[in-house]
């Protein structure tokens, strides 16, 4: 597989709480990026956050720490992207309808062995 | 019986402090663990009065079933060691020793405040109604 150097990067912000179907949205979403055979997906998780609900959530403090931040990236070119964004509309619409979805474009120096060309 | 009684005091309790310390946190910021400070010291001014209140000098006969259902139970799940020390070593591994000093006087300090204003709360109840 291919990514073209003027390329695509998603980020999904979330909770991990946040679920699909049973499982964990951000589980749901990678998974997902797989079977529909995106470049590639990584999640992060954050200390602390907040949200459009303005709640914060943080690691420190036991009673905040329920909820704490996921991102998800994923870098393909912007045609793979959008394939997949309808998909992930239906998985976050399905959940609690919190969180957040951006794109910017990024140079893609390199994916796998060889230099992007 | 006794169990049964500490068994429902103590699921209270807990629900209490996960509901009040949700709300203290959230008011506060996830700095410092105010929440967590916040129900031990409403906890330290409960047991403080009903110590006194259901003491043998007390002019309230209380039962021993709801003494323990009210201070093994509800406060013993209402307040919370463990989520206190584990906050201060949150706040110590993070290199942040202020805040963690403050957390172990502060709380410490506030909490046997707590328990004699309880304390005192009880005698004053007592004497008014013994007139």
């Amino acid at each position: 597989m291919q990514v073209p150097r003027d390329a695509v990067l998603l980020r999904v912000f979330m909770g991990e709480s946040d679920r699909y179907q049973g499982s964990p949205l951000y589980e749901a979403i990678v998974l997902k990026a797989r079977e529909l055979h995106l470049a590639g997906a990584t999640v992060l998780r954050g200390p602390m956050s907040f949200g459009l609900s303005s709640r914060l959530h943080s690691a420190k403090i036991l009673r905040l720490s329920d909820d704490l931040p996921i991102v998800i990236e994923i870098v393909d070119s912007k045609e793979h992207i959008d394939q997949f964004l309808p998909q992930l509309e239906i998985m976050m619409g399905a959940g609690v309808g919190s969180g957040l979805v951006t794109i910017e474009k990024v140079q893609v120096l390199r994916y796998g062995a060889a230099p992007t060309t | 019986m006794a169990y049964v009684w500490v068994a429902i005091g103590g699921a209270l309790g807990s629900a209490a402090r996960y509901g009040m310390s949700g709300v203290i946190a959230n008011l506060t910021g996830g700095v410092f663990p105010y929440g967590t400070l916040f129900v031990n010291v409403t906890g330290g001014i409960l047991i403080g009065f009903l110590a006194t209140i259901s003491g043998p000098d007390s002019r309230f006969i209380i039962p021993t079933a709801a003494r323990i259902f009210m201070m093994t139970g509800i406060c013993g799940g209402y307040t919370t060691f463990s989520t206190f020390s584990l906050e201060t070593v949150n706040l110590m591994r993070e290199g942040d020793w202020m805040r963690a000093a403050a957390n172990v006087i502060g709380s410490v300090v506030l909490c046997l405040i707590a328990v004699m204003a309880g304390h005192a709360g009880a005698l004053f109840l007592n004497r008014v109604r013994g007139g």
